[in-house]
């Protein structure tokens, strides 16, 4: 695989849950990369640990209860998880972006949307200026928000002081106005001029999710993470945000990982997935590839149970039995209690670490079963 | 503005200074302007602001007046109609025109004693609470948010909460009294002894705050976002903070004279002879049923103020929460000119 060109590159991250109840293993031995410029789609059921892999990224996980057991999560070959604490603000934003799933309460209650883009505009430009360090000292070819060179300095105390000197008023404020108007603009708001002086309980959802896109946008992450974004949001929005989203790919040239419980959406927006079941990766291939011949039989149960309207003869083929409890993940592979293929083996072995299919076309098309060549013979 | 042409730079540029000037500008006249139209759209709020400007302001005359004309004329003028220390023959007598709330079983003059105590009252209510309020809701702004275990947050929080527990741990009012005792009969000890009693519900009121407010999504997005985590607790945390803390500030108010009162009722406070709203009521209890017109009006006097300072307490909560402000300030425009605006709008 392109290790050396991969912008965000996982390895055997396991994280677990402490609580009273016991310990969850939310994710176990996982490893991924993202290479610039692609999206890729992590599908999986609920608590198959979507969300703690999008927040682990950028070390927003709450420790405790969660703990990062093992693995490292390279972000453009700085490990995330040996960064000092007081580091994870020059990381988090212009390196790493994130659309969060709730946008009800993802806009503080108290500020005008005007001062909650400009906080993220100002942010990425006092980076950009270099009056706060970077972390990163090589800017690749695909990171279109390249700042000036890095200027070393009292890094802990620009750290540590609130380094927005107040969005303020006058001079300060029609400058970064302008550019607050162009990413409203961006996420195709009506009428920007006059969002700018409301504030959030004004909005609707759909508005405070492009609110939330923009914000996200405007410091140009190398990385942008979307927790399942258009979740909340009823049906006919989440498709306008869906479409605005697919638009903006165009537009900016970002890598995404784009987390998602809908198969329909992340074959829309994706260029590569993941599925996650259990804490475990258990494919990972092009969509096109993963969708029309998928090599686990998870994914191929998953697929055949998607409801499909010229079917309408006879039940919804669900899948039998229930996700397992991340406290009691079953021996061996994940997901051998509910697999039609499984065999003595599968209760023992927990399957071989994402591989080459067998019997995929994409050279790309990993497969975490042993027998996924078989895969096809599942009716 | 930098893509205008040559020739009109000059005219730009000096039409964009005035822009922003009167942008600065317009933010307070804005404000102003707000605060006028919530006052006048939230009667109660409105009469409590009036309350708590005429007593601030009497206030201020009653301690600057002697001063001044003891500079100017070389003897001193008292605010009140009488010297509220003067022991007159007319002991007892109930309102009239010239001892507005009559006078006591000495001969005070009842009203000079209430004006007189003003001050006193006014600097115990705010300078207690907000002692408390800076000193008790610093430190649980802090124990609230850096509390991680294993950090040195943590350790900070951790300190500041056992030794909150310490304080609270107390009965209030008998460690109180029991500071006001050691340090000797004066105002300032008893000030000191509620001061020092006042702070931990500060701390524990903050902190629980805090913990709410910090786990908001919109805490985690600015998070997210790559903004500081100091910045984060003042700007995000903070701000949502004010309006508990504001309602919670201005009810005690009420509760710290009462304290007080209580600490000069066992004879440990004020002394008698400095006039004081709590140790008067202490003090003409014992007239209630014959001399009624005592004890009430140096309750009345810490009604009043509590009351003042609630409204405008309840009012400010309004006009810091964007919901109830935006709110009041559309009751506030008067409908006919809501309607010629949205005609000129369209025209």
């Amino acid at each position: 695989m392109q290790m050396a060109e991969a912008l965000l590159d996982i390895r055997g991250l396991s994280i677990d849950y402490e609580v009273g109840a016991g310990v969850f293993h939310a994710i176990s031995d996982l490893s991924l990369q993202i290479t610039p410029g692609r999206v890729l789609g992590i599908v999986g059921e609920t608590g198959s640990g979507k969300s703690t892999l999008a927040h682990a990224i950028p070390r927003l996980l709450q420790e405790p209860p969660a703990r990062v057991r093992s693995g490292r999560i390279l972000f453009r070959g700085v490990d995330v998880l040996e960064l000092p604490r007081w580091k994870l603000p020059l990381l988090r934003g212009t390196g790493i972006g994130m659309i969060f799933q709730e946008p009800i309460n993802s806009l503080n209650p108290a500020y005008r949307i005007f001062d909650q883009v400009a906080e993220a505009v100002a942010v990425r430009k006092l980076r950009d200026s270099g009056q706060t360090p970077t972390l990163f000292q090589a800017v690749e070819p695909h990171d279109y928000s390249r700042g000036k060179p890095v200027k070393t300095g009292p890094a802990l105390l620009h750290a540590a002081i609130p380094h927005l000197p107040g969005i303020g008023t006058g001079a300060r404020r029609e400058a970064l106005r302008t550019e607050v108007l162009d990413y409203l603009k961006l996420v195709r708001i009506n009428d920007p001029e006059t969002i700018l002086d409301l504030y959030p309980h004004e909005l609707s959802g759909g508005m405070r999710q492009r609110v939330m896109i923009a914000i996200a946008l405007s410091e140009k992450p190398a990385l942008l993470i979307a927790d399942e974004p258009t979740s909340a949001l009823d049906i006919t929005i989440q498709a306008q945000v869906l479409t605005l989203m697919k638009e903006l790919l165009e537009e900016v040239r970002t890598s995404i990982l784009f987390i998602s419980h809908d198969l329909g959406v992340i074959a829309e927006m994706a260029d590569d997935v993941g599925v996650l079941y259990a804490g475990h990766l258990v494919e990972f291939g092009p969509v096109e590839d993963v969708y029309t011949n998928p090599r686990h039989p998870y994914t191929k149960l998953l697929l055949r149970s998607v409801p499909n309207r010229y079917k309408t003869d006879g039940p919804l083929p669900a899948l039998t039995g229930s996700v397992p409890s991340l406290a009691k993940i079953p021996p061996g592979c994940p997901f051998h209690p509910r697999c039609p293929l499984a065999r003595e083996i599968c209760s023992q072995d927990p399957g071989p670490v994402l591989e080459r299919a067998k019997g995929a076309s994409a050279s790309t098309h990993l497969s975490a079963c042993y027998f996924s060549e078989e895969v096809a013979t599942i009716g | 503005m930098t893509e205008t042409a040559p020739q009109t730079r000059n005219s730009s540029s000096r039409a964009e200074a005035t822009l922003v000037s009167k942008a600065e500008a317009s933010v307070l006249r804005d404000f102003l302007r707000g605060l006028l139209r919530v006052l006048r759209a939230n009667p109660l709020t409105f009469v409590g602001f009036i309350l708590v400007l005429i007593l601030s302001v009497l206030a201020l005359l009653v301690v600057l007046v002697p001063v001044v004309t003891q500079l100017l004329l070389g003897h001193t003028i008292l605010l009140t109609p009488f010297d509220p220390n003067e022991l007159t023959t007319d002991y007892g007598q109930p309102p009239s025109t010239s001892h507005f709330f009559g006078t006591d079983n000495l001969g005070g003059d009842i009203f000079s004693r209430i004006l007189t105590a003003l001050p006193l009252d006014l600097a115990i209510g705010f300078g207690i609470t907000g002692f408390a309020l800076l000193v008790g809701g610093g430190l649980g702004l802090v124990a609230g948010f850096w509390d991680r275990p294993g950090t040195i947050g943590g350790v900070v929080s951790l300190v500041i909460l056992r030794v909150t527990d310490v304080f609270l741990a107390f009965p209030s009012l008998v460690l109180a009294l029991a500071i006001a005792a050691s340090l000797g009969r004066g105002t300032g000890p008893a000030m000191l002894a509620v001061l020092v009693t006042w702070w931990p519900y500060y701390v524990r009121l903050t902190r629980g705050e805090v913990l709410a407010v910090k786990h908001q999504p919109y805490v985690m997005a600015a998070r997210a976002a790559g903004v500081s985590e100091v910045r984060i607790l003042f700007r995000h945390v903070l701000r949502n903070l004010l309006e508990p803390l504001l309602v919670y500030y201005t009810l005690d108010i009420g509760t710290v004279l009462v304290t007080f009162s209580t600490i000069s009722f066992v004879g440990i406070g004020v002394p008698l002879s400095v006039p004081e709203w709590g140790s008067m009521v202490e003090l003409y209890r014992r007239f209630l049923q014959t001399q009624p017109w005592t004890v009430l009006s140096a309750g009345g006097a810490i009604f009043v103020t509590v009351l003042a300072f609630s409204l405008f307490g309840d009012g400010l909560r309004d006009i810091l929460d964007p919901r109830s402000r935006r709110a009041l300030v559309q009751a506030a425009i008067p409908s006919t000119l809501m309607a010629k605006a949205a005609a000129a709008a369209e025209a």
